[in-house]
């Protein structure tokens, strides 16, 4: 078998990991993301408080200084005992639930808010209201943002093996190291994380596309 | 607390280095955007597709990858960097390829008829770019190009891994040597956190100073 497909499939076998960090930390960041963008909205003004205080700190900390933090902080407290995937996935997931939060929050304030007051209006309670009528509306504004999301945290996940998470990253640096192919080997996991964000950009642009409302106008990301 | 003054003193040293990175890298960045968004928006055909495929390449593969490619690979080539250039190097290819599309977009913006005009009125191309269109795209770049440069301050923390001692670095350092890593990886987010609110300032009074200035051409 050639050098480039051996090579290949050794990377591809750690990207099972990077997937899955990517897919616990997306996860995570959405689950939590939604509720607190519709926090910063409608909460009570110490809730949005705490949120901005929160989001200051994980979007104003570089993600590898949350990692060590997570991993090498929360390690050395008394009682927790965190793996370094479980440790990967809460960093890189907190800090993407700040950063979608964020983006929910301002898909929030593209929907027209008379139609708030009408369903309020109508006697409509707010959660029932903010749940059928603004959220169907405000994901939708947000779908370009998440997609960027995807692209940001994916590459994210590359720095997971500084907490020693055995993911591509860190099956490219072992793979340079023993077999001293250091060009082969860094361009193929270059062009595997390539192809990678490529692909999960299409399947983005292809919801966006599906769950269209014709009218309702799209677009906010995350810059970057 | 003699202690924590030497875990201090050393983090303050990582500050520097982080200070000299960032320093060195934001206006690299910013040329290479603006280099590249006009070749995009005004170049031939070939230099459209190069300006493209690098910022592709440089957007779709993260930045730890692009800056062991610099550091490990390129030796191999005949080109060794020392890791403070490699670092820098990687820093403002990545910035560069974000802060192009930045400011594509905001010279797209700017009106066409503006270009004709100047064009009929016998200035040169070049000139028109210059003194017409990229004054008013730099106005309108700002705030993505400011996002970019909060997100290069953060991403400056990737230097230690080409074994650079910059905050982050000296960050582990001053971790393993106290045995406090909460504490101090805690102070070092806080520390960068505050490098951010300044970049952020900074942004917000270029911003106001640019609009004052064109509300008195408008007035």
């Amino acid at each position: 078998m050639s050098e480039i497909a051996r090579f290949t499939l050794f990377l591809l076998d750690g990207a099972g990991t990077t997937l899955l960090v990517l897919a616990g930390a997306l996860g995570a960041g959405f689950l939590l993301g939604i509720p607190i963008g519709i926090l910063h909205v409608f909460g009570p003004w110490p809730v949005r408080l705490v949120l901005r205080g929160l989001d200051l700190v994980l979007r104003g900390f570089p993600a590898i200084v949350l990692l060590f933090l997570f991993y090498f902080g929360l390690g050395s407290v008394e009682g927790v005992d965190l793996s370094s995937l479980q440790a990967a996935i809460l960093a890189l997931g907190l800090r993407s639930a700040a950063y979608q939060g964020r983006l929910v929050r301002g898909a929030i304030g593209m929907v027209e808010p008379g139609q708030l007051e009408a369903a309020r209006s109508l006697g409509m309670p707010l959660v029932t209201a903010v749940r059928l009528i603004v959220l169907p509306q405000a994901i939708r504004c947000a779908l370009p943002g998440f997609a960027n999301e995807y692209a940001v945290v994916l590459k994210d996940t590359a720095l997971a093996f500084t907490v020693g998470v055995v993911e591509m990253m860190s099956r490219a640096k072992f793979l340079a190291a023993s077999t001293r192919q250091l060009t082969l080997v860094y361009l193929l996991v270059a062009v595997v994380y390539w192809a990678l964000t490529q692909a999960g950009l299409l399947v983005f642009s292809a919801t966006e596309r599906r769950t269209r409302i014709p009218g309702l106008g799209t677009d906010l990301r995350r810059v970057r | 607390m003699s202690e924590w003054s030497s875990v201090l003193a050393g983090l303050l040293d990582g500050l520097t280095m982080t200070l000299r990175l960032v320093a060195a890298s934001i206006p690299l960045g910013l040329l290479l955007g603006a280099a590249t968004a006009l070749a995009r928006a005004y170049g031939p055909l070939p230099a459209r597709a190069v300006a493209a495929a690098y910022q592709s390449a440089f957007r779709g593969v993260p930045l730890v990858v692009q800056l062991f490619i610099l550091y490990y690979v390129l030796p191999r080539w005949g080109l060794t960097l020392s890791p403070f250039a490699a670092a820098v190097a990687a820093f403002a290819l990545c910035s560069g390829a974000y802060h192009s599309e930045y400011i594509r977009s905001a010279i797209l913006s700017i009106s066409p008829g503006q270009m004709e005009a100047a064009r009929a009125l016998g200035m040169p191309r070049l000139a028109a770019v210059r003194s017409i269109i990229l004054p008013q795209a730099a106005r309108k770049a700002v705030p993505g190009c400011g996002n970019e440069i909060v997100y290069l301050v953060k991403y400056s923390s990737l230097a230690y891994l080409v074994t650079l001692v910059d905050l982050a670095g000296a960050g582990r350092l001053q971790a393993y040597a106290s045995f406090r890593f909460f504490e101090v990886f805690l102070v070092v987010g806080l520390i960068y956190l505050a490098m951010v609110a300044v970049v952020r300032a900074c942004l917000l009074l270029l911003q106001r100073h640019w609009r004052r200035s064109t509300a008195a051409i408008r007035a």
